[in-house]
This record gives structure tokens, C-alpha cells and sequence, in this order.
């Protein structure tokens, strides 16, 4: 299945109805390994609808959708993450009452054997992949700087950290693409920025391809090496960022139609 | 490394359930506690109380599971704690197969019971699950009542189940040339399963499937997609919920020694919820301390009835309530006020004066 040369995903005339409307209509891309490819449009354009039809979280009524050759139409969620598909939500997808460690913890669940039977006469092989997995995560806490906010409830943290623990959770599964929904959603130039370089430097470490859904266009056009427009479930415009933001369809999809 | 016996060198030394002496001392205080207490109560009416508590903790600790930690509320438990007694009025009694043999008949009874149902989960949540397992105990007493070989029909069934584990019998324990009654000898028991069961279910919850029935319980989609098969673990949860009711079950009923249909009804199901409640939903020493709280008071009510004003001491007796009417109403009562004043039960209260003494004396 590995293949050396070809995009990693592949997402091909992929049509998405919801009773009489059309949330995507024959979308079209690729993503190629280690790239960082931002799909923009304006509110219901249909940017969250793609990720959720590379989850499984819906399915789409035509198309095929591969990652490296393998389709990942009519798998379930959970199989899709275990092929290595990793997700941020838009609006903040941690479990409230389970503490950072345990969430990023969870994003190993995947990775981790563990069963009920074992979990429960801990002495053994639980807790050596306890451990084991546990080191690993503690990576990710220093990459992402979330030292200070173990223990804490997610429920508890400030927003800029729940959404960085989120991409560390993200990071925790080990994925080969990643999707991230509206990673700076809500923040501050600050916070913004600060987030900007913890994903160059993810990229740099890890050479993830990402998927970035974004409204800050600015961000958009400082990280993104390829970028898709989407407007009413329609790809408008797919290309460089400079070339995409000077698209007459571009312009009026975002300032109306006046032009 | 005197000096450094409390610090924390690894992973392997955070990860310790009693990891500092405090915790460790208040180990050492329940195990002394745990092995004097027979000897000093004799009484045999206080010890049955600590004996039906025990049992009751054990069944809480399954629903705790399932409603606390993953999230799926259930109105059934009383139909697989009544499964659980009279699996070991057959297996146990009938069959005559020894303790350990007969508590784990019970609790593969209460799973392949709990697998039966639990696939209602994937459909249905909230309320609606409330509704199919509130049917359970309906379908549950019918069943009980006209399977007559299996429970005895409405008269009841005896249950003669050994309680021996290898040469120790706890019917009439004899330990280093000492006698002990049965009730003695049942507390040992019950509380040392209830140890054992708590060990067993806080590994659970801190290792990979806990953490997962977690997260099915915060946002199950999301769980979904980083990887966790929440109906997996949502039928999972139900079934080890019932197999740890079906033994708090076949422990009730082989100490009773006979048992009825008239016992798993609605009232010990909300009985449960209650417990849960007021212990602290998502703890396991939670549920504990729920069943000592909330599970001695049929029984003190019972006891007592004659010094309460107004409750009914014989049918048609003098004063307006039942002493079962009364029992209804007082969970009823604790259910609403722990929802409202302290929605993480007593348990929370216990962390609250923990952390309280941690910060002293600073306030924050």
C-alpha cells in the first residue's frame, strides 16, 4: 500500500446532499505529503463538511476519497483514525472532565492494546504501556509548552491552551494528516501568532501534511503553500496562496457580488 | 535516599494509587479498621447493616461505571442484581459449585444479560435509555415470577450457596483456634470482595478503556474520531456493570438465603441511582462511601421505625407513611438535594477538604 511518489490523499469528485441541499458539490483535490493546503470560503461554504467526510463522520453520495491508496469511504470514524487521519475541532473537541494528560493520552488510544481485562489487573502489561505511552506524550507537552496545565480538567483551561492541547492531543495519535479546524478561531494577534509558530514548527519536526480550514486569511497566506476556495459546496479556486487571493471569483465570493 | 522517599522519580512512581504516606497511612487505618471491626461489633444487627452495605457498594460500584464514568443512564440495575441471586441460588445451592466458582458464574450470567441490552445504547441516550431499562425491571419481574424452576415463582427461592474459599468457610470461620459467627466471618468476606472489586475498577479507570468510557461520556463523537469505538465501549460498560451487580446479587442472596421476586424492583434500581448520586458520580471510593451513606438507611429506618413520628409500623397501623413509603421519599429527597447543592457528591465534599488542608493555610 505505502507508495513512494503520488499525493498522500486524494479527494476526488466528492458530492455531499443533505435532502435538497448540496453541501458539496464535486469537489476536487490533493494533498501532497508534508504539505500544509488551506481550504478557505465564507460561513456554509462547506469547509467543515469536507472534514467531516474525511472522518467518516458523513458520508458522501459520490466520489472516492483515498489516503495512500486506501479509500476511506464507509469506514467508520474510529478505523479512519486508526489509518492515521487526526482532527481539531472548531469549536473545541477535549473531553471537559478528563485532565490535559489523560486527554493527550487518549489521543494514543488508538495506539495502545490495553483492554478491559488487562486495565483492570494493572500490574503487567498495562502499566508498562502506561508508562511507555506516557513518555511519549510528555513530548508533545514540551513541544507545545503545556507544562504548567498536566493535571488541570480540560474544561478548565484557558482557550488558547485548550486549543493548543487539542492540537496535542491531535499530535498524540501519530497521524500522517491533520486536520485542523479553525486552529486560531476566537484568538488574539497574540495568540494568533504564537499559534502560527507552533505549527511551522510542527511541520518542521514532524513533516505532517496538514489541512487547515481558516477564516484568518492573513494566517491563511503566511503558512499555506497551496490553497482551495470553496463557496456554496463549489470549489471556486485552487492554486498558490497569492494567486488564489487575487481570483476575481475570490474576491466576490468574500466581498459580494458588486464586482 | 531517606530524605528522598517522596519524590517523584518516573512515570512508574506517579502512577502509584497510594503514592504519598499520608495516603499511605490512611491504607494502613482502613486495613486495621477493616480487621478489628467484627471483633469489637458483635452485634449481629450492626454487622448484617455492614454486610447489606457492603454488598450494596459493590453493586454501585458497577452502576458507577456505567452511569458515572461512561455516561449511560440506567434505571435496570435491580434486574441484573436479581439475575445475580438467582445464579447463585442454582449454581451455587442447586449445583453446589464453591464461592469463587459461583460468584463467576454470576458475574458471565450478569455480562451475557448486560450484552443482551446493552446494543440499545448505540440508539438511544438520555432519557430514552432511562425508558428501556426502566422496562427491564418490569420484564424482570414477570420473569421472576413465572420461571418457577429456575426462582421459585412467587413464593421465593432458597439460597443455600456455600461461602467457602479452599479450606476457609465463612459460614462458621475458624482462625487460629478462634470461632467467629457468620456474620463475622460475612463481613471479612463482602468487605474484602469490596476492597477488591474498588482495586479492580480504579485500574480500570485510570488505564486506556477507563479513559475511553470517559471520553464516550464527554463528547462521543469526538471520541469517535481520534479513535475510540464508542459502541464498543458503551456495550462494554454494560456489561461489566451487570456482571458486577449480578455478583453484589449473588452475594445478597446466598447471605439471605432466600430471596424473592418482590426485592428487585423499581425502589432498588433508584436505590442505586441515589447512590451514585450522593457518593459522586465518576469516583470509585465515591460509590463507597454513597452505599455506607444512602445503603444503611432501609435498614436503620426499619430498625428505628417505632421512635419516627408518623411512619406505619404494621400494615394498617397508626401514622400516614410506610416504612417502604418512606424510603422512596428520602431518596427521592437526597437525589434533588446532592443534584442541587452538590452535584459532585460526597466525594467532592471529601476532595474539597482534602485540597482545603493541602493549601493551609492559604485559602486559595
Amino acid at each position: 500500500m505505502e507508495r513512494v511518489n503520488g499525493p498522500l490523499l486524494e479527494f476526488t469528485g466528492v458530492t455531499l446532499r443533505f435532502g435538497g441541499v448540496t453541501a458539496l458539490d464535486d469537489v476536487s483535490f490533493e494533498v501532497e505529503p508534508g504539505e500544509l493546503f488551506a481550504i478557505i470560503g465564507p460561513n456554509g461554504a462547506g469547509k467543515t463538511s469536507i472534514f467531516n467526510c474525511l472522518n467518516g463522520v458523513y458520508r458522501p453520495q459520490r466520489g472516492t476519497i483515498t489516503l495512500d491508496g486506501t479509500s476511506l469511504l464507509g469506514r467508520a470514524p474510529a478505523a479512519i483514525a486508526g489509518l492515521g487521519v487526526a482532527r481539531t475541532f472548531q469549536n473545541l473537541g477535549l473531553f471537559a472532565h478528563l485532565t490535559l494528560i489523560e486527554n493527550l493520552m487518549l489521543g494514543r488510544h488508538h495506539l495502545m492494546h490495553t483492554g478491559f481485562f488487562s486495565g483492570m489487573f494493572w500490574w503487567g502489561r498495562a502499566k508498562r504501556e502506561e508508562i511507555a505511552h506516557r513518555a511519549a506524550v510528555e513530548e508533545i507537552v514540551e513541544l507545545l509548552e503545556l507544562e504548567p496545565y498536566r493535571r488541570m480538567p480540560a474544561g478548565l483551561l484557558p482557550y488558547g491552551v485548550a486549543k493548543r492541547a487539542e492540537l496535542g492531543r491531535a499530535l498524540a495519535m501519530e497521524p500522517r494528516l491533520l486536520l485542523l479546524d479553525e486552529p486560531v478561531a476566537g484568538m488574539n494577534l497574540e495568540e494568533t501568532e504564537d499559534t502560527a509558530r507552533y505549527l511551522l514548527e510542527v511541520r518542521r519536526e514532524l513533516g505532517l501534511a496538514m489541512i487547515l480550514v481558516e477564516h484568518d486569511m492573513s494566517l491563511v497566506m503566511d503558512l499555506a503553500d497551496r490553497v482551495l476556495a470553496l463557496d456554496f459546496g463549489v470549489v471556486i479556486a485552487t492554486g498558490k496562496p497569492s494567486e488564489v487571493q487575487d481570483d476575481p471569483h475570490v474576491i466576490e465570493a468574500y466581498l459580494g457580488g458588486a464586482a | 535516599m531517606g530524605a528522598h522517599r517522596n519524590v517523584t522519580r518516573g512515570y512508574a512512581d506517579e502512577l502509584r494509587l497510594f503514592g504519598t504516606p499520608l495516603a499511605r497511612t490512611g491504607l494502613a487505618a482502613l486495613v486495621v479498621v477493616f480487621l478489628v471491626l467484627p471483633t469489637v461489633v458483635q452485634n449481629d444487627f450492626w454487622l448484617s447493616v455492614l454486610i447489606y452495605v457492603g454488598i450494596t457498594a459493590i453493586g454501585a460500584i458497577g452502576l458507577n461505571l456505567l452511569t458515572g464514568y461512561c455516561g449511560q443512564i440506567s434505571l435496570g440495575h435491580a434486574f441484573f442484581i436479581g439475575a445475580g441471586a438467582y445464579a447463585a441460588a442454582r449454581v451455587g445451592g442447586e449445583i453446589g459449585l464453591p464461592l469463587p466458582l459461583w460468584l463467576l458464574a454470576a458475574a458471565a450470567i450478569g455480562a451475557a444479560l448486560g450484552g443482551l441490552i446493552g446494543p440499545f445504547t448505540l440508539r438511544l441516550r438520555g432519557h430514552y435509555l432511562a425508558i428501556v431499562t426502566l422496562g427491564l425491571v418490569f420484564i424482570g419481574e414477570h420473569l421472576w415470577r413465572n420461571l418457577t424452576d429456575l426462582t421459585g415463582g412467587n413464593s421465593g427461592t432458597p439460597v443455600t450457596a456455600g461461602a467457602s474459599i479452599g479450606p476457609i468457610d465463612f459460614n462458621s470461620l475458624n482462625l487460629f483456634g478462634e470461632s467467629y459467627s457468620r456474620n463475622q466471618g460475612w463481613f471479612w468476606l463482602v468487605w474484602g470482595l469490596v476492597a477488591l472489586v474498588a482495586l479492580l475498577a480504579k485500574n480500570l479507570v485510570r488505564t486506556r478503556p477507563g479513559r475511553a468510557l470517559q471520553a464516550v461520556r464527554d463528547r462521543d463523537q469526538a471520541a469517535e474520531v481520534i479513535g475510540v469505538r464508542a459502541g464498543q465501549y458503551k456495550i462494554g460498560a454494560f456489561m461489566l456493570s451487570s456482571a458486577i451487580a449480578a455478583m453484589a446479587g449473588a452475594l445478597f442472596g446466598s447471605y439471605q438465603q432466600f430471596v424473592s421476586p418482590d426485592e428487585w424492583n423499581l425502589l432498588l434500581s433508584i436505590q442505586y441511582i441515589a447512590i451514585v448520586i450522593v457518593g459522586g458520580l465518576g469516583t470509585i471510593f465515591g460509590a463507597v462511601l454513597g452505599a455506607i451513606f444512602v445503603g444503611a438507611l432501609p435498614a436503620l429506618i426499619d430498625r428505628y421505625s417505632e421512635a419516627i413520628p408518623g411512619v406505619q409500623t404494621s400494615v394498617g397501623g397508626e401514622g400516614f407513611i410506610s416504612v417502604f413509603a418512606l424510603n422512596q421519599a428520602l431518596f427521592g429527597l437526597l437525589i434533588v438535594l446532592f443534584l442541587v447543592f452538590e452535584p459532585r457528591g460526597l466525594a467532592g465534599i471529601w476532595l474539597r477538604i482534602k485540597a482545603y488542608f493541602k493549601a493551609w493555610p492559604f485559602s486559595y
